[in-house]
């Protein structure tokens, strides 16, 4: 094994005789990286790209079919004597030329080879395609013919008026946005909604043609050629895209970085329209269709186009400004490379980057990227899944395979037979299992404490709610909650203003019905029977009338502690008869109402608790520690308190179509706590929390697969 | 006549597929296992017994009945049938008839076994003395009534003559005419003895033959091109007139282990001397700059991969020394591949072992064999860099004009089979190279063979001394002993040690081969000693003298353990032939090459202690080590040569736009 290709090569003979030269069609670019000078060749039939160092780039361009390529090397070695590509450097070289389809040679090719070479790319790409199926891209159409057709009438925007007119309207847009910032909010909520769908993805592939434009018109303006445009399944949903890959052609960085973020510009400027029509139309197709393209243009833009670590536009464009190309790859090779460096212990890998600044920001890439794809696809997978679940587990099959199968072969292989490893594949394989190890035992064998939580409501053992018999308006608060009261002590008064008015209107009445007794008395008798009793109901009436308004003042009617959480706020607000003011407990023992998931349950059953703690809202500080535990052991689905569903405000999902709010949308176990009250702690009736079970440690390795086993059973029933 | 045919398959021959990978290599893997099953040896027998039942058919036809019928079977078999197998098995009880007539051997049913495997493209595994030669000639000639160009490989040039000398009369008598193709042939001689039908020669030759005529075409290799080229232009003649071959059909491989996998990587190349001044100079001057390196100061050495590796003390050096140096001195790594190579010279080449130095030159010494080989060099650079070292004016680098791997021309071929005492060692190699897979045929009488367990020594000098002892101890009692020896200079240092003794002995080092085969042929008589390399008097037949077989046969000690156990096999395989008593022993001492160089450091050092303090079970564990050393040797090599195919094959790929070794 040498370091780096060898001066001399068995193998010479083979080309050393021959003339070649470039292609006439290709195209040479210099452009600079990172302060350092390289030569792209483009194959403009095919939109091919390659890249080569000044030294090998001095080889190439000497080759010409007046010379053969020992002469042409011979020459480069007398006049680069240090940097001249050695033999076995120049066959690599001439090799990867061939196979990129850019020399051009006297021989006339092996058809069959040829042909093989064609069938293998062909496979190649197929399984490119397959393992990117989550984004595929079909070639349909060559726009370069319309781009340039087109160009008259665009020109005039890619350049400084374009500018300041994009200025212009951007301004506008986002003036019109923060304007009418808080209906923007709202609409926000309904864009998933299925009804919405159809438009959003109209707004899409509207939005996107234009960008994908936005690419083509830049790359055609700076003179690069676009002759591809398809579908890109983009998560199975069709899009437009556009290949303006001949930009990386280009020699100055500020041409390649406007291509790149062309489609953004564009979009944003749509977006800004979008805004600006959104605001002055009302409710109308128009009007939800601005709105969604105003969505897209800046959720896209953030979530992928911008975002570097995802391929789309956002990479480029940081690949370029870095002077990275090929970020991912290079990012990927360098943390090959430190694994291969410092875990395995190959000390005569070459460092893909030049730098250690480089190799940091490739390794920092690297590593970003990977962690984003996984939480990107992760996510759209369960959206997915949600929504279509055949489609959903079709891509995580994909997925797996893409991500997790395919990986882990490779790696496997890559231990067993790269050639790389040969002399380090002990300690390859030591390094890799022990890290695996590493990963996995602690998962599967080492204990983790465990313990979950679910909320509840406290309750004393013993209550009674305190009611109003008459409605009224809470006018005063007699006795301080919190305080013990006796039997008959009053504890809130309500005022009605009604009530008084009826009193009055009473009173007048049964002075008129005296008055007329008395003038029945006097002129007709008859009369008298049906006076004397409309008097009586009249009285009845006042009686009534009255005993309401003594029951505005609310009693105790057991002697008790007076619990009554947050009944300052009802002061001054109109209370219905009935209502529930308060209670009036015994605060001697408490019980915690714990609602725990199904999920959860089996877990309860199963394993011996070891303790549960109570926290309270409010004083989350102080935990309780429960006396006793009972289990409910039938699963129930009314909540033993609104203050727990969602009408109410707590975390418990409950039916759309309960009013009361006490109806839970899937079942659940009910545990109760008994707790004790203590001094720093006093426990009040009706409190909220949540309680949190200690049981027996466990490894997480198996708690995770039992998780997803039940988010499979829940979700799917499967 | 030459008809359009005959034209096109001159230069026509299998394109061959590249190896697979991933999965495909594992499903192929397991194909090659049904392949090699065990019962397709017993279903062989099966058809060799039916033969032996039809030969009361034959027996009493005259010569002239017999070979009318010959030729009959000879025309079904050239105008190709559809169902074979019963012309196949007539002809084949023909042929053995005929054998038994013409040289008055006749084919053992195990022997017919082995024309069949062989016919339908086997390896057959044939223990050494089963008569190799003689099945190898039944498959011969119905391959050869084909008319199509078939070759039959054999190790060296005396066995081709021998071969086809003792065989002719059996082919004339089937109707098949015999070439023979040696090194000195002149090329009229050659194309007549390729114009055979049958062809027996050396694989050196016909690669050599096989270069020689791909320069000859050059760019019209490619059949189809050449043909209408020659239609086109009207005039066949002198596009591939003078060409030697006429294409690549059949081969028989005889010894195909060591042809198809031993020097299966070796190159043959077809070179012409070219200075190089800028070569000669840099190596000039890296031995000059290398002289003050000192080991494990400047650089580390790597027994196992045969490499050197510069310290940061010896890069630094480096860099102080070529400061002032021009040119190919300024690139780091330029002047490090050179100043490496130089220490490889220093290191990993040995006056006398690699090489020897005659007439002020280098000639490397195969350190299989023991032979010189003038004709060889090493690769551009080294050969030079250790005539640097010897102090010896620097030959003009060869220039390659032409190339090709034993390896990858073996694969060209249409069809293929092949012959060796020892092969299932490497059945996987041969079935994934070549798509041979290995039958094992019985042997004729049961093999009595005593195979002594293995003597382990401490120390090299020990073991020699045992075995000298040993030499000696049988020597008194008659028995004759076949020494082995790994290379020429461990039979060279046993020599002087039994000269000492005052024993007397035959040394053979596999450099004239007729003279050798005579004296192996010897080695079975009452007191004979004999010394012999590895390679030395393959193929000849070691019988008995008389009243040897009662004192137990000839006696085989091994010095050594080679790389592969096949090897191994092989020279035990020279004692108890065809029934006959014998024994054979390998003498190994944990400082051999092959554990140094195979066996972990930490591993060395517990074997070597155990076995110096003789504790219990170590014999078990030097086996163990030994087996494991070896088995670690054979992947190692595996993988090179399958690395070499796959490099020879992507090159041949990605450098179409050149001329290619093979054509296109």
């Amino acid at each position: 094994m040498r370091d780096g290709p060898a001066t001399f090569s068995e193998s010479w003979y083979r080309v050393a005789g021959q003339r070649i030269c470039l292609r006439h069609s290709v195209r040479v670019h210099r452009q600079y990286y990172r302060g350092e000078r390289w030569y792209v060749l483009q194959d403009p039939l095919r939109n091919q790209f390659f890249r080569l160092r000044p030294a090998a780039y001095e080889f190439v361009a000497r080759l010409s079919p007046n010379k053969t390529v020992e002469q042409v090397w011979k020459e480069c070695l007398d006049r680069f004597p240090d940097q001249a590509p050695g033999q076995e450097a120049v066959i690599q070289l001439l090799a990867q030329l061939y196979h990129a389809n850019l020399l051009q040679y006297d021989l006339a090719t092996d058809a069959a080879q040829l042909f093989k070479r064609y069938q293998k790319t062909r496979q190649r790409e197929l399984k490119a395609r397959l393992l990117n199926i989550m984004f595929m891209r079909i070639p349909l159409l060559d726009p370069d013919d319309f781009l340039v057709r087109a160009m008259p009438l665009v020109r005039w925007l890619i350049s400084p008026i374009g500018a300041v007119l994009w200025l212009v309207v951007v301004g506008l847009g986002l003036k019109q946005a923060a304007d009418n910032f808080q209906s923007l909010w709202q609409q926000a909520q309904g864009v998933i909604a299925p009804e919405n769908l159809f438009l959003l993805y109209v707004a899409l592939v509207i939005l996107k043609t234009i960008h994908e434009f936005g690419h083509a018109f830049f790359c055609r303006r700076f003179g690069g050629e676009v002759h591809v445009m398809g579908v890109l399944f983009m998560i199975f949903t069709p899009i437009p895209y556009m290949d303006a890959t001949s930009a990386w052609g280009f020699r100055e960085r500020w041409k390649r970085v406007l291509v790149g973020i062309a489609g953004i510009l564009v979009e944003v400027f749509v977006a800004a329209l979008a805004a600006i029509v959104w605001a002055h139309t009302g409710p109308g197709v128009v009007h939800s269709l601005a709105y969604n393209m105003m969505f897209i243009a800046s959720v896209s833009t953030l979530v992928f186009n911008l975002n570097p670590l995802l391929r789309f536009d956002g990479y480029y464009i940081l690949s370029d400004l870095l002077g990275i190309p090929n970020l991912s790859q290079r990012a990927m090779a360098t943390l090959r490379y430190f694994a291969e460096k410092y875990l395995y212990g190959l000390k005569k890998e070459e460092n893909p980057a030049n730098t250690t600044k480089e190799a940091l920001w490739l390794a920092a890439y690297g590593i970003a990227s990977g962690i984003y794809r996984v939480i990107v696809f992760g996510g759209i997978l369960l959206l997915v899944a949600d929504r279509f679940l055949l489609l959903g587990i079709l891509m995580a099959a994909v997925c797996a395979v893409a991500w997790v199968a395919v990986p882990t072969g490779r790696l496997i292989m890559y231990l067993a037979s790269s050639p790389r490893l040969d002399r380090h594949r002990m300690r390859a394989v030591v390094v890799t299992a022990a890290l695996a190890a590493v990963v996995i035992v602690p998962l599967e064998v080492v204990p983790f404490p465990y313990h979950f939580r679910a909320p509840g409501i406290v309750r004393s053992a013993e209550w009674t709610e305190v009611r109003n018999e008459t409605a009224g308006v809470f006018n005063r608060i007699l006795a301080k909650p919190g305080t013990r009261v006796v039997d008959g002590q009053p504890l809130i008064e309500l005022v009605n203003e009604e009530l008084d008015l009826q009193l009055a209107a009473a009173k007048a009445r049964q002075a008129e019905v005296q008055a007329r007794i008395r003038q029945a008395l006097q002129e007709a008798v008859p009369n008298l029977a049906p006076l004397t009793n409309l008097a009586q109901a009249v009285a009845m009436e006042i009686r009534r009338v009255e005993n309401d308004r003594s029951n505005l003042v609310v009693r105790a009617r057991q002697s008790g502690l007076w619990v009554a959480p947050g009944i300052e706020q009802n002061l001054g607000r109109w209370v219905g008869r009935g209502a529930e003011l308060g209670l009036l407990i015994e605060p001697v023992s408490f019980h915690f109402h714990a609602i725990v998931r199904q999920e959860d349950g089996d877990r309860l059953f199963a394993s011996s608790l070891k303790k549960a703690q109570v926290r309270l809202r409010g004083s989350v500080g102080t935990p309780i520690d429960s006396l006793s535990l009972t289990i409910i052991p039938a699963d129930q689905q009314n909540l033993p308190s609104p203050a727990l569903g969602w009408l109410g405000g707590g975390p418990i999902a409950t039916a759309l179509d309960d009013r009361q709010g006490i109806h839970a949308t899937e079942p659940f176990f009910e545990v109760r706590a008994s707790l004790q009250n203590t001094a720093q702690c006093p426990l009040l009736h009706g409190e909220s929390g949540r309680i949190r079970f200690d049981l027996p440690s466990e490894p997480l390795l198996p708690r995770w697969i039992r998780s997803l086993r039940q988010l499979l059973q829940k979700r799917y029933q499967l | 006549m030459q008809t359009p045919t005959a034209e096109y398959r001159k230069t026509d021959f299998r394109r061959p597929k590249e190896l697979f990978k991933g999965l495909d290599a594992g499903v192929y893997a397991l194909i090659g296992m049904y392949k090699r099953r065990s019962t397709t040896a017993s279903k062989l027998l099966v058809e060799a017994e039916r033969i032996d039942d039809l030969a009361p058919q034959y027996k009493d036809l005259s010569n002239h009945q017999l070979q009318q019928r010959l030729f009959e079977l000879r025309e079904k078999f050239r105008r190709g049938m559809r169902d074979e197998t019963d012309a196949l098995l007539h002809s084949l009880a023909a042929i053995r008839e005929a054998a038994d007539r013409q040289i008055g051997l006749r084919p053992f049913v195990v022997q017919l076994m082995g024309a069949l495997a062989l016919y339908r493209g086997y390896l057959a595994e044939m223990a050494t003395g089963e008569g190799k030669t003689l099945t190898a000639c039944l498959t011969g000639v119905l391959w050869a009534w084909s008319r199509k160009p078939c070759h039959v490989i054999t190790v060296n040039d005396y066995l081709v003559q021998r071969d086809a000398d003792w065989l002719g009369p059996v082919y004339r008598f089937c109707g098949v005419r015999v070439g023979v193709v040696t090194a000195l042939m002149p090329p009229d001689e050659r194309r007549k003895g390729y114009a055979c039908d049958i062809t027996y020669a050396t694989s050196k030759e016909v690669v050599a033959d096989f270069l020689r005529d791909c320069l000859k075409v050059m760019s019209i290799r490619n059949p189809t091109r050449r043909l209408i080229r020659s239609l086109l232009a009207r005039s066949n003649v002198e596009t591939a007139g003078d060409l030697v071959m006429r294409g690549l059909h059949s081969a028989i491989v005889d010894e195909a282990d060591s042809v198809l996998i031993d020097e299966a990587v070796t190159p043959l190349i077809i070179a012409t001397l070219r200075p190089n001044d800028t070569l000669r100079e840099a190596v000039l001057k890296a031995h000059e700059i290398s002289l003050p390196f000192e080991p494990s100061v400047d650089y580390t050495v790597n027994l196992r991969y045969k490499e050197v590796e510069l310290t940061s003390a010896g890069r630094e050096k480096l860099e102080r020394l070529c400061a002032q140096l021009p040119g190919l001195w300024r690139g780091p790594l330029r002047r490090s591949e050179l100043i490496k190579q130089a220490l490889t010279a220093r290191e990993f080449y040995h006056q006398g072992k690699q090489y020897v130095v005659l007439d002020g030159k280098v000639v490397i010494v195969d350190e299989f064999t023991g032979r010189q080989m003038p004709q060889r060099t090493w690769r551009e650079g080294m050969h030079q860099a250790i005539e640097a070292k010897e102090g010896l004016p620097l030959t003009d680098p060869n220039e390659t004009i032409a190339r090709i791997s034993f390896q990858r021309y073996f694969r060209l071929y249409r069809r293929l089979a092949g012959m060796t005492g020892t092969a299932s060692e490497a059945a996987g190699e041969f079935w994934q190279i070549y798509g041979l897979p290995v039958v094992q045929i019985p042997t004729n009488k049961p093999c009595i063979r005593a195979r002594y367990p293995d003597r382990v020594f401490g120390h090299e000098e020990e073991k020699w001394t045992a075995v000298v002892e040993e030499i000696e101890r049988l020597h008194a009692i008659g028995r004759p002993v076949l020494v082995g020896t790994r290379s020429v200079i461990a039979s060279e240092l046993l020599a002087q040690r039994l000269d000492a003794r005052g024993l007397p002995f035959k040394v053979l080092n596999a450099v004239r081969h007729q003279e050798e085969a005579v004296v192996v042929a010897l080695a079975g008589e009452k007191g004979h000693i004999t010394i012999a390399t590895n390679m030395a008097g393959r193929g000849t037949d070691i019988k008995l003298g008389a009243g040897v077989a009662a004192m137990g046969g000839l006696h085989v000690i091994a010095t050594e353990r080679h790389e592969s156990g096949r090897v191994d096999r092989q020279l035990f395989g020279r004692c108890a032939r065809q029934g006959d008593p014998g024994s054979a022993q390998a003498f190994v001492s944990v400082e051999d090459e092959l554990i140094r160089r195979y066996l972990p450091g930490p591993m060395q050092r517990q074997l070597a202690a155990a076995v110096r303090a003789g504790l219990p079970g170590a014999d078990k564990l030097a086996h163990v080590a030994f087996a494991h050393a070896q088995r670690t040797a054979q992947r190692i090599a595996f993988k090179m040569r399958k690395n070499v195919l796959r490099t020879d094959d992507w090159l041949d790929e990605s450098l179409s736009f050149a001329t290619s070794e093979t054509g296109g």
